[in-house]
């Protein structure tokens, strides 16, 4: 077919609230990432108030915030659940990060055994463990049936919730603690769905990560995925490749 | 009790030779109590916290107070944790644990804050800022603000000095008596505002009522002239206020009733941050009794700390001004000030991810690295550093072009290379560089000085 530029319409969720992890990296990112194969984008920042329109959401971002922000953002995203459920069932493309994966599920248990509540749009829960988990991470990435793709993906991870769920893992950890720090799995991935603990931010050094997402949300909004040209990358994999190795070495 | 200070002291005085701390706990208990017996003897005590500037404003502090007739006592470099200030009083003490000097002033890290406080009777504390620091991130902003809290509540019948400008710190003092407050002028900082910048703002909310705080103009992160529209939370009076003149002054103008005019101050520090130190600084001497003719005094004898905008010559013009980067809101503060100076040819950022500098990287995605290369004409970008990668790529995609990027494999060759532009550089660095590198520069100054003589 010939190639017309598309529209792609990329929505950061609270950056007011849920940014304690630099998210808006992996805004850049894929804004320019989706600009460099002739789409169309644009960044809506959607604040506390403001009203989602999921109809023109092409990708939704939700980053990590600290506890009583999150609970302020499940509490201001609890609306549009049945439409976020219909969304994510019909493979609406959600990067979600640290906080804004806890947040889509059940909820999340503080050690006192209060529960912050997530929107329930996954089938899991996160429970606050002792000791903070804190690291640089390694992993290599998995598709959904769970075989290796061949390639890793590096970043940083501090959470102190450990989440155990029945999805396809994004990926098993070569090095650091993951979804829990016991079964060596790390991330989530469903349909349209990307869930991970790793930030750094998380796509400036996996831009194949970010290429993934990118066609997700092509095949979501337009039906169909596109062949498109591949980048430069050589800087972002210098600084993936620095990171994996130094990773691994420890 | 006698005589366990003297060993204790003793021991201090043969750990400092050998430059290194005595470890153990029975050391620990026993520096905990001589420390407490020291700090119990000091008569005028000022203590310094917040997440920025609390280096910088206590070196100014101090030579604002300090002179060989009234002499005081200082943490010296950011030494601000426990055995900082051991030392620094340990210098002050005689052989029987008796300090000589009875007056001091001590940045204390925020996250020691309470537990300093427990132990001492403060005449005044002083709160600069609290931004979201990057080796606080682990417990978040909110963190740093309780710790402060904490410690300043032990304290009710000691003075308060706070910056009105923040909501953070601002709301400490509210509703407490024996508070003052330092701030901007008004429409300095509707001059300043800046509409296109994309930092984050992490303090913008109401502490009292959680919505977002409305701003008739910010200076930078969360500093500016702010209320809340749901509640009676607003930027509070405040008895100095600063007015940054374009020559790189500031005016000082007092509501406070203290006798003494308007003061016009001048220091060698550049960048907006630095304006709020001096302003801070100053507030601070005023309220403990220094007149102002004193702190203009002081000033000339007030040198730069390591790394807090120092700058070193070499041959051909070349000029380095080092500063110390740690979090986005810092970082921010000294871009401006780069891009204030139009004289800058390249800069250096060498970020390093050990402990002390934050292990994780993020932050530099928090800095507005968008507007500094929109606003400044930069010709070259240097990257050094454990993580220098990481550096460029952040750069990248603020819009730097590769080709005008460097990344230095090898941090020691850095001070040749940047001594031998021939041009105007500004290297910003994460901690655990930035002594290194000061010396380096330090070193390769002398020595083109030298060249220069032959």
């Amino acid at each position: 077919m010939i190639w017309m530029s598309k529209l792609l319409r990329i929505v950061h969720l609270f950056p007011e609230l849920l940014n304690l992890y630099a998210d808006q990296g992996n805004i850049a990112v894929l804004a320019k990432r989706a600009q460099a194969r002739d789409c169309e984008v644009s960044v809506q920042r959607v604040k506390l108030g403001d009203s989602l329109d999921l109809e023109n959401s092409d990708i939704l971002v939700l980053g990590g915030g600290s506890d009583r922000e999150q609970a302020v953002v499940a509490k201001e995203l609890m609306r549009y659940r049945a439409d976020l459920l219909t969304a994510i069932e019909a493979g609406l493309p959600v990067l979600a990060v640290c906080g804004g994966y806890q947040l889509l599920g059940h909820y999340y248990e503080l050690p006192n055994h209060e529960k912050i509540s997530g929107l329930g749009l996954l089938d899991f829960i996160t429970k606050a463990g002792n000791k903070r988990l804190i690291g640089d991470i390694a992993i290599s990435w998995l598709d959904e049936a769970g075989h290796d793709r061949g390639e890793t993906i590096v970043g940083f991870e501090n959470h102190g919730g450990r989440t155990i769920h029945s999805y396809p893992s994004l990926g098993r950890v070569l090095r650091g603690y993951g979804n829990n720090g016991d079964d060596q799995l790390e991330g989530l991935q469903y349909k349209g769905v990307v869930a991970t603990y790793i930030h750094g931010p998380l796509l400036p050094k996996n831009p194949h990560l970010a290429d993934d997402l990118l066609q997700k949300a092509l095949r979501y909004r337009y039906g169909e995925s596109f062949s498109w040209c591949s980048l430069d990358d050589q800087l972002a994999m210098r600084a993936h490749q620095f990171l994996l190795n130094r990773t691994l070495s420890r | 009790m006698f005589l366990l200070g003297r060993v204790t002291y003793l021991l201090l005085r043969l750990a400092r030779k050998k430059g290194t701390s005595l470890p153990g706990l029975l050391m620990w208990r026993w520096r905990k109590t001589l420390l407490s017996e020291w700090l119990n003897q000091l008569e005028q005590l000022i203590v310094v916290t917040g997440t920025n500037g609390k280096t910088t404003t206590t070196a100014l502090l101090y030579s604002m107070l300090h002179d060989q007739d009234q002499p005081w006592i200082t943490n010296q470099g950011g030494a601000n944790l426990v055995q900082g200030l051991m030392a620094a009083l340990s210098r002050h003490a005689n052989w029987r644990g008796v300090l000589r000097v009875r007056k001091a002033v001590f940045e204390i890290d925020e996250a020691t804050f309470p537990l300093i406080m427990e132990r001492v009777r403060p005449t005044l504390m002083v709160v600069t800022n609290i931004f979201r620091d990057q080796l606080d991130r682990y417990g978040e902003i909110d963190h740093a603000l309780s710790m402060i809290q904490k410690g300043i509540a032990l304290h009710e019948a000691s003075q308060l000095l706070i910056n009105a400008d923040d909501p953070l710190t601002a709301f400490l003092g509210r509703n407490r008596s024996l508070t003052y407050a330092f701030s901007m002028d008004k429409e300095a900082i509707a001059s300043m505002t800046m509409v296109d910048s994309s930092e984050v703002r992490d303090g913008s909310f109401c502490l009292v009522c959680g919505h977002e705080l409305h701003y008739d103009g910010f200076i930078y992160s969360q500093i500016g002239y702010y209320r809340c529209l749901h509640c009676d939370f607003t930027h509070p009076d405040a008895e100095f206020i600063g007015s940054p003149r374009q020559d790189a002054s500031l005016v000082v103008g007092e509501l406070s009733g203290l006798p003494g005019e308007p003061s016009t101050l001048h220091v060698d520090l550049t960048g907006m941050y630095n304006a709020y130190n001096l302003l801070c600084a100053y507030s601070a001497a005023r309220i403990v009794g220094a007149s102002p003719r004193r702190i203009q005094e002081g000033l000339r004898r007030f040198v730069s700390p390591t790394g807090r905008m120092q700058t070193f010559v070499g041959k051909q013009q070349s000029e380095i001004t080092l500063a110390l980067i740690k979090n986005p809101t810092g970082a921010n503060g000294v871009l401006r000030a780069v891009v204030e100076d139009v004289q800058t040819y390249a800069i250096c950022l060498t970020i390093n991810d050990q402990d002390a500098d934050g292990r994780d990287v993020s932050w530099l995605w928090d800095v507005d690295f968008e507007s500094f290369v929109t606003r400044s004409n930069i010709r070259r970008y240097y990257c050094a550093g454990e993580r220098a990668l990481d550096m460029a790529l952040r750069l990248y995609y603020a819009g730097v072009r590769e080709e005008a990027m460097v990344i230095v494999e090898d941090l020691t060759t850095l001070p040749a290379v940047l001594f031998t532009l021939g041009q105007k550089t500004y290297v910003l660095s994460t901690y655990t560089a930035l002594h290194r590198l000061a010396e380096w520069f330090e070193r390769e100054s002398e020595k083109r000085g030298n060249d220069l003589d032959e």
